[in-house]
């Protein structure tokens, strides 16, 4: 039937067509084919069209089917089945910080789910820790956070401290203080720089980087290394601070607040920068306190809590500073919040250099702390105790802390269980990063792809804590 | 008056082009070292390589060495001797040619980093070996 | 004239202006909680025309490319490596050196207390006694792919002979070449020596 009616329709289009060509265009012919419309696109009637002149009509032809259907004989439509895409966000994509994987489910382009996936950086950190001497787990503290790296030994000395009930020298205590705000510089530079290249801001990340290369210097000068510092020791710092260096970080200090003002200049009132960050990411304070945020992402909420001064630890009870805090916890608020706790920090470095007490910077415990070099080559008591610190180590009463402190990234806690050995029973390290990761589908929920990537730079992440 | 009219760095120019030896040599220093610079030659050490100084520039700027002619293009990071190495780094400001640095007679000369060459360090167990092979006795 | 001394009396009074407030704010209680988040913007007539033309001159923008276009007048912060180099402290931790007494006679006497110290394990040490009855290593290896170059090794040895030295230029094309031996290590200390003294002679105070 529907063949007939097709052969029915061609025979009338064609006689349509040639009429056309032969009666009104003398040249039609040739013009069909040097028209630019070519046809490519072109509808013809094809079996399905003539589908519906099946059944009775108004003139019918011979032998046709008058027969009416059913009005419901029509069969659904079969449902396919639809699946929202799913990508993969790492490891290997440069925004990603490191080496996380995040599986995305997309809509279009909003996400609907993000699911972080870890431990691609797991080194087993904790339980190497159990096995090793209180002094040689120091040095996997600076490994943790990899751009905090002084904050983390300082978390892991005030629990070592607590758990043996010694108290760092005053001197120590500042110096600890001072690199631990120096650190708090040079992680949110890194933040800054890295989460306004996501956004699509290149300068700021290079002039900050210059910046970090100075304080990586003033790491490099008081302890050796430009990163994994092990300059923190539970009981002081490993060796104090050379001639000069607090000119030089002094003179540092009063000139950073210049290029924070450029950097600020760049970004804080910029359109794009404003059109990328309000708005988005945004925390409330029950949701940051439901999911154990810390530091600035709390912070961002508006909620008032920073550990420096709810529980002072080393010399933050002898400096004046101020805690920004946010409204909206938007990823703007955060931003706004890191630049000015970088000024904080400018600020607390300022009054350490001004009040850098004199005096030891090691507890005056020969069997925490190795003696001096002239003292262990002239003493035999203090050769042994060096001796005996750098095989057995020391003995920590048995006893179990919980110590925190306000690392750049949130709270960074180390709980330390101690069986009166020489090394540690139990170490369990709390990652601020870890909670935040674990919120990025509460945060990152409903947002445009692009704005992931904002996400997960105000997060704050580094995978070294993160995965341990 | 030059001087508002920057035509003391025309002066600058042709005194660093002199001090290069002229426009070839000063073109193959630029292809060679990426850069033309007015310093003060401060020593020379054993292998050749010329140390300059201009307290002018900024830190990490204002020290550098040119590389000994004989290496070419050919030049690495390691080829500077211990006793310029501080002095390279702003670790001090005396160079070895003013403050002389140790030389007790089993210090060896300096050596570049050798990967990749046919005098590359090796490793090989400084002991004896702990076990022995059992050779069987002769038939007398 | 007048109105540069007024340029520089602006600049230089608001610092003095703002240190007078501070002073008399430190008297006062504090939350020392600061809210940064920005304000509600102001519904005034005059307000919102500086808004509306802020966003229609693109002042903003024009600002931070301003602050951008700055930056090219000013000296790079890049060095020409390896002609130039950055700046290092003696306390320098780079590739490990074994040093010698003035005499020639090698420091190391084998106590062990580097391999125990070591957090990764890295340095392994066997001894012996020499010809003359003097303890001496016989096996003094550092794997220095798995070194962490924490520097405990240099601070527990009684008698100085293990350093870690200034060279960080050691990089390698093939890892065994990092499998450094007591024979490289010495050589190490033979060819850094002069370095090396003058870093410790710089650090005795603090040591």
């Amino acid at each position: 039937m529907a063949a007939v009616w097709g052969s029915v329709g061609q025979k009338v289009l064609s006689s349509a067509f040639s009429l056309g060509s032969k009666g009104l265009l003398k040249h039609g012919g040739s013009s069909y084919f040097i028209n630019q419309h070519r046809g490519a696109a072109k509808w013809w009637p094809d079996a399905e069209w003539m589908k519906q002149f099946d059944g009775p009509t108004m003139v019918p032809y011979e032998g046709q089917n008058m027969e009416m259907t059913t009005w419901n004989s029509r069969l659904a439509h079969v449902e396919k089945k639809v699946r929202n895409v799913t990508i993969n966000f790492g490891p290997q994509h440069p925004a990603a910080h490191g080496v996380l994987r995040l599986v995305l489910e997309l809509e279009g382009e909003t996400v609907v789910r993000a699911d972080p996936h870890i431990g691609l950086l797991h080194r087993g950190t904790e339980k190497l820790i159990e096995y090793k001497t209180y002094t040689q787990a120091l040095p996997y503290f600076d490994r943790l956070d990899y751009v905090s790296m002084m904050c983390n030994e300082q978390a892991y000395s005030l629990a070592v401290e607590k758990l043996l009930g010694v108290e760092a020298p005053i001197r120590a205590k500042y110096i600890r203080t001072m690199f631990g705000e120096v650190t708090r510089i040079l992680n949110h530079c890194m933040f800054l720089g890295a989460h306004a290249m996501d956004v699509g801001a290149l300068t700021p990340f290079l002039w900050l980087f210059e910046e970090r290369e100075k304080m990586m210097e003033f790491y490099e000068r008081a302890s050796g290394a430009r990163l994994h510092a092990a300059y923190v020791r539970p009981g002081g710092v490993a060796i104090d601070i050379p001639i000069g260096l607090m000119d030089d970080i002094y003179e540092f200090s009063s000139k950073f607040g210049e290029r924070l003002d450029e950097v600020e200049d760049v970004l804080t009132h910029n359109r794009i920068w404003k059109q990328r960050t309000i708005d988005i990411g945004t925390v409330t304070a029950q949701e940051a306190l439901n999911y154990g945020f810390s530091g600035v992402m709390l912070r961002g909420s508006g909620i008032k809590w920073d550990l420096r001064k709810t529980q002072p630890y080393d010399a933050y009870d002898l400096v004046d500073f101020d805690v920004p805090v946010g409204k909206n916890g938007d990823t703007y608020d955060r931003y706004l919040i890191r630049v000015y706790e970088m000024r904080e920090s400018l600020r607390i470095i300022e009054q350490c250099l001004n009040q850098m007490p004199e005096g030891e910077v090691r507890v005056d415990d020969a069997k925490v702390t190795p003696p001096r070099r002239s003292e262990m080559k002239t003493s035999m008591e203090a050769l042994i105790h060096h001796f005996k610190v750098f095989t057995q180590g020391y003995q920590v009463p048995p006893g179990a802390t919980y110590t925190a402190i306000e690392a750049p990234k949130g709270e960074f806690g180390v709980y330390l269980v101690s069986d009166g050995s020489s090394k540690p029973y139990r170490c369990k390290i709390k990652a601020p990063g870890f909670a935040h990761l674990a919120g990025t589908d509460m945060v990152g929920k409903n947002h445009m792809l692009a704005d992931i990537v904002a996400i997960i730079g105000t997060l704050d992440i580094v995978f070294g804590e993160v995965d341990r | 008056m030059a001087t508002y009219f920057g035509l003391d760095k025309f002066v600058k120019l042709f005194r660093i082009l002199r001090n290069h030896g002229g426009i070839r040599a000063s073109l193959y220093q630029l292809y060679r070292v990426d850069d033309l610079k007015d310093g003060v030659l401060v020593g020379e050490d054993v292998h050749g390589n010329k140390y300059y100084e201009n307290p002018n520039l900024t830190l990490g700027r204002n020290r550098w060495v040119i590389y000994s002619p004989s290496v070419g293009t050919d030049y690495d990071g390691s080829m500077i001797p211990a006793e310029w190495f501080g002095w390279m780094h702003h670790k001090t400001d005396l160079p070895p040619t003013e403050i002389a640095p140790t030389a007790y007679a089993w210090q060896s000369g300096h050596e570049e980093n050798t990967t990749g060459t046919d005098r590359a360090f090796m490793p090989y167990t400084t002991t004896k070996p702990k076990i022995e092979a059992w050779v069987p006795p002769k038939k007398l | 004239m007048a109105a540069v001394r007024l340029f520089s009396l602006g600049r230089n009074g608001v610092p003095m202006l703002r240190s007078c407030v501070g002073s008399a704010s430190m008297t006062q209680t504090r939350s020392n909680y600061k809210y940064v988040s920005p304000e509600e913007p102001s519904m005034e007539w005059g307000d919102i025309s500086d808004r509306a033309a802020a966003t229609v001159f693109w002042t903003e923008m024009f600002r931070g490319a301003a602050v951008t276009l700055g930056h090219i007048f000013k000296e790079p912060a890049t060095i020409n490596y390896p002609f130039e180099k950055g700046p290092l402290s003696p306390r320098f931790r780079g590739e490990h050196a074994l040093r010698r007494y003035p005499s020639g006679e090698e420091r190391c006497i084998a106590c062990k207390l580097c391999e125990a110290i070591c957090p990764a394990q890295a340095i392994t040490i066997e001894a012996e006694e020499r010809e003359d009855g003097a303890r001496r290593t016989t096996r003094y290896d550092i794997d220095m792919t798995k070194c962490i170059y924490c520097g405990f090794c240099q601070e527990a040895c009684p008698v100085d002979a293990i350093v870690e030295g200034p060279n960080f230029e050691y990089s390698t094309e093939t890892h065994e070449e990092l499998l450094y031996n007591k024979e490289k290590l010495l050589s190490n200390g033979d060819k850094w020596e002069p370095e090396i003294a003058a870093n410790l002679q710089a650090d005795h105070l603090y040591r």
